[in-house]
């Protein structure tokens, strides 16, 4: 099977460490034992490195062991009673929900290649939060941090900007202004189910969760994946251009090849790995099987293929055809070779759905 | 007016049913469809800006389509 999931198998090095992890970094690190000072050694030699690979200081990294949890501990930290909450049509669900649970809350639209508009923050005040995405997980469209950031920070002089890089992982630099970013050690081929959450130095967040001592986060996170994602991040190595470059192949390969066919987003201001296709008059989760059969593997956005059967809000909020979509998430193990072949099973698939 | 009724029909059949039937119209001429799958309020918008025909709703769950004129 060709992998063109969003996931992939977990970096070979940070699979190498991370049963030798198990072995070595059971100890609980707040303990007085040598297997103790020795976890303590590594969770600290960790978070440098992934300070040091995502451009912060070792002491704003924190780390959870539920990562969705990361979005309210941003949010929710920042927040002030008197603040409204700006967010986009094109943000996660749990971002979303967050929003829509405070009192004053503004959705921003996104044009039809999935760009917020800066002027659309002309009425953030002082105290105001601004929940920004840095880059989409379904479409790959990548915001302008910096004119975004800036005009925000124009309207709102002590407001805070909370990033969601879950998507971004190391593609981006944060902007030269942000208070707190999220981000999924996925993204770098770290191992699921450990959030990475940056907290300014100096910023006004506060632990939103009842508690007695000082720890800024529950600090229930597992020690072995800790390391494994730091041994993964310190491991990734940016081929964006090779990436772009089979982007570019599938997109004028399916372009040319299939009529009627919408797809999200320019790629020069996406993410060079993340494609998304939608195909009129085909129905997603038969695309999906079809491509299956053929030894490929794909996501979807399509309502058929969601758990809840609405269609995606991101690709409706571009006004983007949402029946018949797949997401290709193009992986450093990709040739030239497995591109043409998925070109050609999709050209077949939906000629063959088409005509049913 | 002609009524296409895809009441319980998930995407993208009410999009494909439309397309059917507007292939059987002459330019400038008007059909009803009845959808209630929340896909259709979004979809038949992309469809329209990717035929040229000419979609839009009137009333909760129906859409008018009108099929683009040809010279």
């Amino acid at each position: 099977m060709k992998n063109f999931l969003a996931e992939a198998p977990l970096a070979p090095s940070a699979r190498d460490v991370l049963l030798d992890a198990f072995d070595q970094g059971w100890h609980d690190p707040q303990k007085l034992t040598q297997g103790a000072s020795k976890a303590r050694a590594l969770r600290q030699n960790s978070l440098e490195s992934i300070a040091a690979g995502l451009g912060v200081h070792p002491t704003e990294i924190e780390v959870l062991g539920e990562p969705s949890l990361g979005h309210f501990l941003t949010i929710q930290g920042f927040i002030q009673p008197t603040s409204t909450i700006f967010y986009s049509s094109v943000d996660k669900k749990e971002i979303q929900a967050i929003a829509r649970a405070w009192q004053s809350a503004v959705e921003l639209p996104v044009d039809s290649s999935g760009q917020i508009n800066p002027d659309a923050l002309r009425e953030a005040k002082a105290d105001d939060l601004f929940a920004l995405q840095g880059a989409n997980a379904e479409t790959g469209v990548v915001q302008n941090l910096g004119k975004l950031t800036e005009r925000f920070l124009s309207q709102s002089k002590n407001g805070s900007i909370c990033l969601d890089f879950t998507a971004v992982g190391c593609h981006q630099s944060l902007p030269a202004t942000w208070d707190g970013a999220i981000f999924d050690s996925r993204s770098w081929r770290g191992p699921q189910g450990l959030g990475i959450v940056a907290i300014k130095n100096g910023s006004k967040w506060r632990n939103p969760l009842p508690h007695i001592n000082s720890v800024k986060t529950p600090q229930s996170f597992s020690l072995p994946l800790l390391i494994s994602s730091a041994v993964a991040l310190e491991s990734w190595t940016s081929d964006a251009e090779r990436l772009r470059g089979l982007s570019r192949r599938l997109r004028d390969g399916i372009r040319s090849g299939i009529s009627d066919c919408d797809i999200a987003g320019e790629l020069e201001g996406s993410l060079p790995h993340v494609n998304s296709f939608s195909f009129l008059y085909v129905e997603g989760e038969e695309l999906l099987r079809s491509l299956e059969k053929r030894g490929f593997l794909v996501d979807s956005g399509s309502a058929c293929t969601a758990e809840d059967l609405q269609p995606s809000h991101v690709l409706a909020a571009m006004g983007i055809l949402t029946h018949g979509n797949v997401r290709v998430t193009i992986h450093t193990e990709t040739t030239e070779a497995d591109i043409e072949e998925l070109i050609g099973a999709l050209v077949q698939s939906v000629e063959e759905l088409r005509k049913q | 007016m002609k009524e296409i009724n895809c009441t319980g029909k998930r995407c993208p059949l009410p999009i494909i049913e439309a397309s059917k039937a507007i292939k059987e119209m002459k330019g400038g001429e008007s059909l009803v469809l009845i959808s209630d799958d929340p896909a259709t309020r979004i979809d038949l918008p992309a469809w329209s800006r990717m035929t040229g025909n000419d979609s839009h709703q009137i009333a909760e769950n129906r859409y008018s389509i009108t099929k683009k004129a040809t010279n």
